[in-house]
């Protein structure tokens, strides 16, 4: 049980990253503004006239998921890959902690400064979007956290695992922000470019249904279908919400969501640690 | 059970060989120093006993357990000073040493460690804010908490001052007389000689010598180096004075003739056997070598030194003398 005392030296460590706290401040005043903006002016952001709790709560959520990814970035790039740089993982790795010790301490140490920071930026932004709203319903504001946190700990697995495979902070911030580019900027070309070259390079009138999970890849589009799978009925009454799928196959649900998440967990966590365990430092 | 046993330990980067079929033990108890000059195969060495590294070739094994597989048990056992560290920026001294104790799973007296350091007064201040030497106590610090068997220090004087270097050399003693096994490398001799029962020379990779200080002195002591200038000498003469008996090696460069006398060396008899053999005696000056020589002599490549009185020397058979010829890639040819 050694990671917990490389958790807790990391979260100490990290914690004191002013990079990580004008982040947070962003995220505080972008969260207040969004709220005011969604409960004054529902009509503005969604096609409902009346502001409810759903649409308030998937209308911070592409926020979040940006925040989120962008924060998992700068949180965790050099997690493992700074220290190698730096030579202060001699020092951690002197002491009686495993590899995987240290990995698994930096994932918990890093995951709780980043929830840290999305707890304080939630409650202010949902506290006050609740009080303008004037009803508090605490169960779908809970399930909101709780999807947003899972979220949160894929994409710092994420991270932290391709800061595990280099000992070059300037490698792994290639390759984080390839990542982010890749997935979350410009997937939605991605399928369609498998389409086209699977049609024989001309795209077909009707995109076949096989499109749909190759769309949910990234962290981000999982997040979103892990909230309606969570809240089906705010997704049905939000203007954000994915609502229905439009077609029937047994990946045409949003629990798909859970599914891509565990993916990337998985995926992350094996090369990640693979490739740290392994390494002459 | 020797506190360290490397057998036939050899590392690969690519083409490079740092560490080349290393044998080396390190007794329980004593206070062991590994001296090589910079980019010798000393850190690479320690990296292995660390696991830090993993090896091309060979074992190492520390306090009975394999470096590699029981890892683990091995890093429970020793306080660790490592080469090119940093230390934790944002983080206290105190939080350092808090976070050793929580990795190590015992109870120490931080303060009192911090104290014997001298870093106790800058115990609440951020590392990052240290100075070189204050950062190499708190790491001694932290490499002291909990008791180890075995002390492992990589360069342990770097950043130090004079002052400093003897404060570092005083704990090392005191763990030492608490029964601590020290092995530490430096590429000074001096700091060696101090304190060190035994001393192991590495070159390119390779054991060249491994001795008790006093065993290294009786066998420098001894050898004194003439260096002759002459004129009109050529390789006959260089093969007559190399055939005399109490000659340990002899060279030409130029009108620079060096002569290496052994120990029972007669300095007039060679001038005598260059100025019979036809070569004119103009000038001669005469070296008596010291510890720092020797070390010279052992790490600096090109040396015309006989193998057979290195052999004698190393006290190992085998482990062979510093090769002649251009140096191969990754072994600087020592730093003075």
């Amino acid at each position: 049980m050694s990671w917990t005392a490389v958790a807790k030296k990391d979260f100490r460590d990290a914690v004191q990253s002013r990079a990580l706290w004008s982040l947070l401040a962003v995220f505080v005043v972008l969260s207040v503004v969004l709220s005011y903006s969604y409960t004054e002016f529902p009509a503005l952001v969604g096609g409902t006239e009346q502001a409810t709790v759903g649409g308030l709560v998937f209308f911070t959520s592409g926020i979040v998921s940006l925040f989120v990814s962008l924060t998992a970035i700068v949180v965790c790039y050099k997690a493992i890959a700074g220290e190698r740089e730096l030579g202060s993982i001699k020092l951690m790795l002197a002491l009686p902690h495993s590899r995987r010790d240290v990995f698994v301490g930096k994932l918990v140490g890093r995951t709780g400064v980043l929830s840290l920071a999305l707890a304080v930026g939630l409650v202010v932004g949902l506290g006050l979007g609740s009080v303008l709203l004037g009803s508090f319903e605490p169960v779908p504001l809970a399930l909101f956290l709780v999807a947003t946190l899972l979220f949160a700990v894929v994409y710092v697995t994420i991270v932290v695992s391709i800061s595990a495979t280099t000992g070059s902070t300037s490698r792994a911030t290639t390759g984080a922000l390839g990542f982010f580019l890749l997935f979350e900027l410009l997937w939605d070309v991605v399928p369609l470019g498998v389409v086209y070259v699977a049609n024989g390079f001309s795209l077909p009138a009707q995109l076949p249904d096989w499109i749909f999970p190759l769309m949910q890849l990234p962290p981000s589009s999982a997040y979103v279908l892990v909230l309606n799978a969570l809240l089906p009925d705010l997704a049905d009454a939000a203007p954000g919400g994915a609502g229905g799928m439009g077609f029937d196959a047994f990946y045409a649900r949003p629990e798909l969501g859970f599914v891509v998440l565990g993916f990337w967990l998985v995926v992350s966590l094996a090369v990640g640690s693979y490739r740290f365990v392994n390494a002459d430092l | 059970m020797p506190a360290i046993e490397i057998e036939g330990l050899t590392k690969h980067y690519g083409d490079v060989v740092a560490v080349d079929g290393l044998d080396l033990t390190v007794e329980e108890g004593e206070i062991f120093g590994f001296l090589g000059p910079n980019g010798a195969g000393k850190s690479t060495t320690i990296d292995i006993l660390l696991d830090f590294v993993r090896p091309t070739d060979g074992s190492a094994t520390v306090l009975g357990h394999d470096a590699q597989r029981e890892s683990m048990a091995v890093r429970r056992q020793i306080g660790v000073l490592p080469d090119a560290y940093h230390v934790y920026d944002r983080l206290t001294g105190r939080q350092h040493m808090e976070f050793v104790v929580d990795s190590k799973d015992v109870d120490a007296d931080i303060e009192a460690i911090l104290e014997r350091v001298r870093v106790l007064e800058a115990a609440d201040r951020k590392a990052g804010g240290y100075s070189k030497g204050m950062r190499q106590r708190l790491v001694l610090a932290m490499a002291l908490v909990g008791d180890p068997d075995l002390l492992i220090l990589d360069e342990p004087s770097t950043g130090l001052d004079p002052n400093g270097a003897r404060q570092m050399r005083e704990i090392i003693q005191e763990e030492n007389d608490r029964g601590t096994t020290v092995f530490f490398s430096s590429h000074i001799m001096e700091q060696v000689e101090a304190i060190c029962d035994r001393v192991a020379i590495i070159n390119r990779g390779r054991l060249v010598a491994v001795d008790s200080i006093e065993g290294l002195r009786d066998a420098t002591e001894t050898t004194t180096t003439l260096t002759v200038t002459v004129s009109g000498a050529d390789d006959d003469v260089v093969a007559t004075v190399r055939a005399r008996e109490d000659v340990a090696s002899a060279s030409l460069t130029g009108d620079q003739f060096v002569v290496t006398l052994g120990p029972e060396g007669s300095k007039f008899g060679v001038l005598q056997t260059i100025d019979a053999a036809g070569a004119t005696v103009e000038d001669f000056s005469l070296d008596e070598s010291s510890l720092e020589d020797l070390f010279v002599e052992y790490t600096t490549p090109g040396q015309e030194v006989e193998p057979g009185e290195l052999d004698s020397r190393a006290g190992e058979p085998g482990t062979g003398g510093p090769e002649t010829g251009p140096a191969t890639a990754g072994s600087s040819g020592g730093d003075r």
